[in-house]
């Protein structure tokens, strides 16, 4: 295929959806805060750090930490996949297959957030 | 003078020399925005392999404190901890890059982006450095 | 002035050669010995291979001062225009076309997929305060004019690592024209040409490499116009959302 030909399968411009990359600054943010937050907790709050099984089901038993991870978890699952979109679309596909390899992406992202949270349930029931 | 007329053009069909996706990694011959470029793609990429293995490993917890303990013992050994020194350099460089990337990238500051990457890749070292002696130093 | 016997060297160019019916997937190299001077560029070098060594060596060039844009290539691999790119040093030089673009024949590219990028913005760059009706130009010829930094080289777009792997960008270049309209409008409406660049294919596809101002001979920085760009969009887009579906 010619670049002239690649080009003319180019979508239409002027797009009216939120560019990813405002998603990616706004995320990137919220995590600055978050992943701090979240490295203070891991080493800072109990004196060897939160690594034993014991220290670590303390810590998650607080309403406010689950709060905090989960809402780091759904944070972090969006810019990571969004970023790896944004890599994947650098290959230069048509507009079909993003579309499809952006609703994969919902799925792999909602599927992840999902599972965190069930792992969250999962570690405290069995604590 | 007698005006002339355009000729219509005719698409070229040859293709272009690319360098593709392995060109994205070639420092050969970059500067400092096309290193930042590089250094943020990997260590992103880099990221996302870990959050998932990190989510893979937090399901220990579910089988009790044996098997999460015995995987605890395993992270304080050297090779590991040499593993936690690169996730904190990542980590840095993609946070304090990232930081140029929103405020370059909104058009906030687009004369200023080698200093910010400066700024960020210098902080990143002092911070990991900090942080290295401290994962092995036991604490 | 120019380099005396006892200034010359000899150095090895190999340039990539491409003819009508080659495999589309490869580029073969061809070798010449050239003798070098200090003052020697680029193009001098190409001209001298081609009036002594190989008369089917083909390569665009016209002012030979860096003002025309016509002898983009790239020197062991890294962009510039040839009239003005010393001879390196060492014993080898590497010689290909721009990258990203379409080779017609060994250095030289397709440029008019370039300018189709130019077109999508609606060829901002022409100003009627800056044309001469006075003038007597070729038919079709009048709109073609410039009076920019932006000497439409294609250096950027073959620098561009997003360009290397996705032919669907804009590139640099048509998004920094698409910039100076809007930054400078002189009468013009800047809203459809700010529409059409707010787009993912188009400003929001650079990821920040900075690899085409950096490699740009003419001053012109489209990064930073890219960026530019980006914060009108983004403005612009504020100012809809707030306003509750305004028309801009």
């Amino acid at each position: 295929m010619t670049t002239q030909q690649e080009a003319a399968e180019r979508p239409a411009a002027g797009s009216r959806a939120i560019p990813a990359f405002v998603g990616q600054v706004l995320s990137g943010v919220v995590l600055l805060v978050l992943l701090t937050l979240h490295m203070i907790a891991q080493h800072f709050i109990v004196p060897t750090g939160l690594r034993y099984y014991e220290d670590v089901i303390a810590w998650l038993r607080n309403p406010v930490v689950i709060a905090v991870e989960v809402t780091f978890l759904v944070f972090v699952t969006y810019h990571a996949i969004t970023g790896v979109r944004a890599v994947l679309f650098d290959f230069g596909f048509s507009e079909r297959t993003e579309r499809r390899l952006t609703a994969v992406f919902w799925v792999v992202g909602i599927g992840t957030v999902v599972y965190g949270v069930a792992l969250l349930a999962a570690i405290l029931n069995a604590a | 003078m007698a005006s002339t007329t355009v000729e219509p053009r005719r698409p070229s069909t040859a293709p272009a020399q690319r360098r593709g996706v392995v060109g994205w990694f070639d420092p050969r011959g970059r500067r400092l925005g096309g290193l930042a470029f590089i250094v943020n793609r990997l260590s992103g990429l880099g990221l996302v392999l870990y959050l998932y293995m990190h989510l893979m490993i937090l399901s220990l917890l579910v089988q009790g404190p044996g098997a999460w303990d015995t995987f605890v013992d395993i992270a304080l050994s050297p090779p590991v901890l040499v593993f936690d020194v690169v996730l904190l350099v990542g980590m840095l460089i993609h946070g304090l890059n990232g930081i140029r990337v929103g405020l370059v990238g909104l058009g906030l500051v687009a004369s200023r982006q080698k200093a910010l990457f400066i700024a960020a890749m210098v902080i990143s070292a002092f911070v990991a450095f900090v942080g290295a002696l401290r994962i092995f130093g036991g604490e | 002035m120019t380099d005396t016997a006892t200034d010359l060297r000899t150095t090895r160019f190999v340039v990539a050669r491409r003819n009508e019916g080659d495999d589309p997937d490869e580029l073969r190299y061809d070798t010449f010995d050239v003798a070098v001077g200090p003052r020697t560029t680029i193009l001098d070098a190409l001209v001298a291979i081609r009036r002594e060594l190989d008369p089917t060596l083909s390569f665009r060039h016209s002012c030979f001062h860096a003002s025309c844009g016509t002898c983009g290539m790239r020197v062991n691999g890294r962009e510039g225009l040839a009239c003005v790119t010393p001879v390196p040093g060492g014993a080898e030089v590497t010689v290909e076309p721009l990258a990203n673009i379409p080779i017609v024949s060994d250095l030289v590219v397709d440029m008019n997929v370039f300018y189709d990028e130019f077109d999508e913005a609606g060829r901002p760059l022409v100003r009627a305060s800056e044309s001469i009706p006075a003038a007597d130009t070729a038919e079709g010829i009048a709109e073609l004019g410039r009076f920019e930094d932006c000497i439409e080289c294609g250096i950027c777009l073959s620098a561009c690592p997003v360009a290397g792997s996705d032919p669907r960008y804009v590139g640099p270049a048509a998004l920094a024209a698409a910039w100076r309209l809007i930054d400078e409008p002189r009468g013009a409406d800047p809203g459809p040409v700010l529409r059409l660049m707010d787009d993912e294919q188009a400003a929001w596809r650079c990821h920040l490499a900075w690899e085409c101002s950096e490699a740009c001979p003419s001053g012109v920085d489209p990064a930073a116009a890219i960026m530019r760009l980006r914060g009108a969009a983004a403005a612009a887009r504020a100012r809809r959302l707030f306003s509750f579906g305004g028309n801009r």
